[in-house]
């Protein structure tokens, strides 16, 4: 049966290809481009440079082709994210939920993104990043923290992810190729 | 001649018609640019919308900081596509665009990501744009990458990282510095760009370390160098090190000669051409290496390529100038070229031709440009003209072919410049060449019977006015400007009447006939002409008792009017209409802008009838005008000379300070011209404190201090002596600038009450024997040297021991003795060991001195000189012996 499926799947790939564009925020040292790898590749690296602007990534899963705005977060990139996330299909947002103490900056940078007109109604999606370490905020806390709950005007969903460990990363790949289908 | 510009016009627009950008406009084309966001990218569209782009932004368009923002942004986001063509124009996108610091550092990671990408025009590109937009801290990061890319194999990247590194020098030069090894590796490419650039940077990174690039040559010239490009560098290097090295070692052989010589037979053309150059240029280059470098120079003149045959005319028309001989090989080349299409080229011949020819040569060319004249632009025209004038003045016993030739053109079609050009031209040969008078103001007159231009007609109605009465036959004038009363408009009639008055002042014999004319001119239909012809008839007839006596009557109606004419206008403005008569003498009579007139006026020669009139040229005139508005110096006499303005301050100091060396028969008198640049203060009682302790035969006689000097506004403080009556006493000053200031707000332009007194050291300035002689040429020097006295003749030899050159020689001794080299005496042919310099100017006593100098040189560079002196006082040829033995 199992080929029988992926011939299936193959098919309907090529009839039903699908396409989505995603803007990766959040920010520095929050794990995005580790995320954007581990999606792509499967593969992890400890040593990470910081992004100096955006990396510009394709992959493609299943039949939908996501094009992906991995951005850097250092300050002086912030207020040029709203640029980028500018009719995407889904914003993405990764959080380091083991650092208790940039984790105001963080949902204040958020809360301040989402309320730009130009990005309303955009589904977003939280991610709860480096669980593998043990001061890691449970999903409950690290909601609140967030303070994901006021946000009302869009669809939100919110995991708690390691890349390390490559924990939760099938349910978000799961999540953006669901999403995929709205945009077309 | 406005049909060729018409139809060139019409050419651009059916050019225009053709271009594909024809009529885009900003706004559509930044609607057009939302393609850049679609989610399907249309590469082909999105590249032809960024070329739309970047014409706009190179015809001048400007983009607003939103729109550019804008722009900037949506472009940044085809990094998404893979197709290398847009990729490019993105790349010259981010470049032209470049935008603002804090923004355009969000491409850095993904241009990063192309420097090391697979595909070369992705890494060459990239690196020009990221270090285009890179800071220093960004820089060493990837300082890495840039020194492996300057020795990558694909030359395409390796002259990016060079070229980059030439730009990168003048801001991050010690991080540049850092990668010499690797330049030096690529000076060794076998690519021919990347050799260029890596001998470029490299240069530049050792630029200011002159035994470095002395190395570098060095180890280069022995023939490592394959393009021809970095070869053209290479020989502007050597002469730079040859110039540099030239200032140390006095004689023996030129360094790097051979190897210029060498790049002479180069198979490359530029290279030729550029060692060609090189060798003309370099300093007292002598015949013996000059020919060679002649003789290639020869055969581009023959080349079909017109870009050959025009840098090589180019380059002789400079080395005609110091040494026409050398040229003359190349006469026949150039004379083929004076028909050459190629407009530039031919002038260039020409005027070329006219340094090298020598006096029997010169009616023979002559003929050839009369042929040639017809079929240039007016522009080219001038050029030759000024080229004949002066070429006149070197050969002033050509006068007449030249005179005639200038006619001729004066006759023929010209706009005004051409023809103003013309006009001035016979204004300053009549000037400087009393033979050529009567027949130059006889083709003055011809010119204004058929003259479109009322300002020309005017200027030379005035000149006649001062030249016509004092030549023989003045009566055969009258009628041309009669003509002009009867025929032309009102403004060439008033000054027609004026011109007529002139000559009836001037020449009692004519004054009865002119008499008759004027009274004609009272029913003319104008108010001025009517005036003039009043006023000359009222003051002029004798027993007419409106003037005092006949020499008050002239000096009244055609004297120098005592005030500046800028002073006067104002003075009139102001006048309010009332009881009380204007007053001429409640006219200021200070010069402002009198450094200013200074600065201009160096440019003798053009000056031709802008400022004819009284003086042989206007700052003599201006001079003489500004002191004998001063009643201090009315005493002095007549002026007999000003010097040229000296500086006596450094450039850029806070007080800037020239003096104007002014002789008289027993005083001197120093003119210190001021200039205070600083704003914040206001100088008053400026004066000169001048020490005159090392000129024993001088002594002071009044200071005329400067009231006041306030900022940018320059003023003229004067210093007068007393010296012997005739004698060319000499000496030297020291000058302390003396003066109390005081403090301005710059805000209300309000300056203090309490000044402080302060003083300025300025630098010395001497009277030489040069000061007492006036530079006046001769027409004929063997006419002139035969009419004075032989027995006033005073002859002696001089050994002057070793010098650099004999043409150094000549000049140095044509400035001690300050005299007018005649008949182009004054250029030494090269490497000639022999020489003789005529001379002629007016000592102090208004005694004409001639002087005829031949100098020899020897093998060991000993100089000898041969000085025979006549002048019309004995005393005076002594004089001179001395001025020379001194100097």
């Amino acid at each position: 049966m199992g080929w029988w499926d992926s011939l299936l799947n193959w098919l309907r790939s090529l009839f039903f290809k699908q396409e989505m564009e995603l803007s990766l925020i959040g920010l520095q040292n929050a794990g995005k481009t580790s995320l954007v790898n581990v999606i792509a590749t499967g593969g992890y690296c400890e040593d990470m440079i910081p992004t100096v602007g955006f990396n510009m990534r394709k992959l493609t899963k299943g039949n939908v082709t996501i094009k992906l705005w991995d951005l850097g977060g250092q300050p002086r990139f912030r207020s040029m994210w709203e640029r980028y996330c500018r009719a995407v299909s889904a914003i993405v947002y990764v959080v380091d939920a083991a650092d208790h103490d940039n984790l105001p900056t963080s949902r204040s940078e958020l809360h301040d993104l989402l309320s730009k007109p130009s990005l309303s109604g955009i589904p977003l999606l939280v991610l709860g990043n480096k669980i593998d370490k043990p001061e890691t905020l449970s999903k409950q806390g690290f909601t609140d923290e967030m303070g994901l709950r006021s946000i009302v005007d869009r669809e939100v969903c919110c995991f708690m992810i390691s890349c390390k460990n490559s924990t939760n990363i099938d349910s978000v790949i799961q999540w953006l190729v669901k999403h995929s289908k709205s945009t077309n | 001649m406005a049909q060729p510009f018409v139809k060139k016009d019409d050419d651009l627009d059916e050019e225009e018609e053709y271009s594909p950008f024809y009529g885009i406009e900003k706004g559509a084309v930044l609607q057009e640019a939302r393609v850049f966001h679609d989610p399907q990218l249309d590469a082909r569209r999105c590249s032809q919308v960024i070329t739309k782009l970047l014409y706009l932004l190179n015809q001048g368009e400007t983009f607003t900081k939103v729109e550019a923002t804008e722009v900037f942004f949506a472009v940044t986001k085809l990094f998404q596509s893979k197709d290398t063509v847009l990729r490019r124009m993105v790349y010259l996108m981010i470049k032209e665009l470049s935008p603002s610091a804090d923004e355009v550092i969000i491409v850095t990671s993904s241009l990063m990501k192309d420097m090391n990408s697979k595909t070369d025009m992705y890494r060459a590109n990239a690196i020009r744009v990221l270090c285009r937009i890179t800071d220093s801290t960004l820089l060493t990061q990837i300082e890495r990458y840039l020194k492996q890319a300057i020795v990558d194999k694909n030359p395409v990247v390796a002259s990016a990282a060079l070229v980059s590194g030439v730009h990168l020098l003048q801001t991050n030069s010690e991080i540049v510095k850092r990668w010499s090894n690797e330049v030096q590796e690529a000076v060794q490419s076998r690519a021919a760009l990347v050799q260029f650039h890596a001998l470029a940077l490299l240069h530049q990174i050792r630029q200011n370390d002159r035994l470095a690039v002395s190395k570098l040559v060095t180890s280069l010239t022995k023939g490592s160098v394959r393009s021809p490009l970095a070869q053209c560098l290479l020989i502007r290097y050597t002469s730079q090190v040859i110039r540099e090295s030239s200032m140390n070692t006095q004689a023996g052989e030129r360094p790097f000669f051979d190897y210029l010589e060498s790049c002479l037979r180069h198979k490359s053309e530029m290279v030729v051409f550029e060692a060609a150059r090189a060798i003309t240029e370099l300093s007292g280059v002598t015949s013996r290496e000059l020919t060679p470098a002649i003789t290639v120079l020869q055969l581009f003149l023959s080349s079909s390529k017109p870009v050959l045959r025009f840098a090589a005319i180019r380059t002789l028309n400079k080395v005609a100038s110091t040494h026409p001989l050398a040229v003359t090989n190349c006469n026949i080349d150039m004379e083929s070229l004076i028909s050459d299409q190629n407009r530039s080229i031919a002038t260039l011949a020409i005027t070329t031709l006219l340094k090298t020819g020598n006096e029997s040569s010169v009616d023979r060319l002559m003929k050839q440009i009369t042929n040639f004249m017809s079929d240039i632009a007016d522009e080219f025209k001038i050029v030759v003209v000024e080229a004949i004038r002066s070429l006149c003045l070197k050969f002033p016993l050509k006068y007449r072919s030249m005179m005639n030739f200038l006619s001729n053109i004066l006759r023929e079609e010209g706009g005004f410049d051409y023809k103003k050009a013309i006009v001035d031209s016979i204004v300053i040969l009549i000037r400087d060449i009393p033979d050529a008078k009567e027949i130059g103001l006889f083709h003055l007159c011809e010119f204004i019977e058929d003259c479109e231009f009322t300002y020309l007609s005017t200027q030379i109605l005035h000149f006649l006015g001062n030249e016509g009465p004092k030549t023989s036959d003045p009566s055969k004038y009258i009628r041309y400007i009669y003509n002009r009363v009867i025929l032309e408009n009102a403004t060439v009639r008033a000054s027609a009447v004026s011109t007529l008055a002139k000559f009836g002042a001037m020449v009692d014999s004519l004054k009865p006939r002119i008499f008759v004319l004027l009274r004609r001119c009272l029913f003319d239909s104008d108010d001025e002409v009517r005036d003039r012809a009043t006023l000359y008839l009222n003051t002029l007839e004798s027993d007419a008792s409106v003037g005092g006596t006949d020499e008050d009557v002239k000096d009244f109606l055609f004297g120098p009017l005592d005030v500046p004419l800028v002073n006067l206008e104002t003075s009139l403005r102001n006048y309010e209409a009332s009881d009380i008569p204007f007053d001429i003498n409640s006219v200021p009579k200070e010069v402002k802008s009198q450094p200013l007139a200074e600065k201009k006026a160096p440019g003798k020669k053009a000056i031709g009838l802008g400022a004819p009139p009284s003086g042989p040229t206007s700052v003599v005139d201006a001079y003489e005008k500004l002191l004998s508005s001063i009643p201090e110096f009315s005493s002095f006499g007549k002026l007999f000379k000003s010097c040229s303005p000296m500086e006596l301050t450094e450039p850029e100091t806070e007080y800037a300070v020239n003096v104007v060396k002014h002789i008289f028969d027993g005083h001197v008198v120093f003119q210190y011209n001021c200039t205070n640049t600083i704003p914040e203060q206001l100088l008053e009682k400026v004066t000169v404190f001048v020490d005159a302790s090392e000129a024993e035969e001088f002594s002071e006689v009044l200071t005329k201090p400067l009231q006041s000097l306030p900022y940018d506004s320059p003023g003229q403080t004067f210093v007068a002596f007393e010296k012997p009556e005739g004698v060319p006493a000499i000496g030297k000053f020291s000058n302390l600038l003396k003066f109390v200031v005081k403090e301005v707000d710059p805000a209300t332009g309000e300056a203090d009450e309490e000044g402080v007194e302060d003083e300025y050291q300025l630098e010395d300035l001497e009277i030489v024997a040069a000061d007492y002689m006036l530079k006046v040429g001769v027409s004929n020097f063997k006419n002139a040297w035969e009419n004075l006295d032989p027995d006033n003749e005073r002859i002696d030899e001089y050994g002057l021991g070793v010098k650099e050159s004999l043409a150094e020689t000549v000049s140095a001794v044509i400035d001690i003795l300050g005299m007018q080299p005649c008949e182009g005496t004054e250029v030494v042919p090269n490497n000639s060991r022999s020489h003789t310099c005529l001379l002629s100017g007016i000592f102090i006593g208004n005694v004409k001195v001639l002087v005829r100098v031949s100098f020899g040189i020897d093998g060991s560079k000993q100089v000898a000189m041969k000085l025979a002196v006549r002048s019309e006082d004995p005393d005076v040829s002594e004089k001179i012996h001395e001025i020379v033995a001194e100097g």
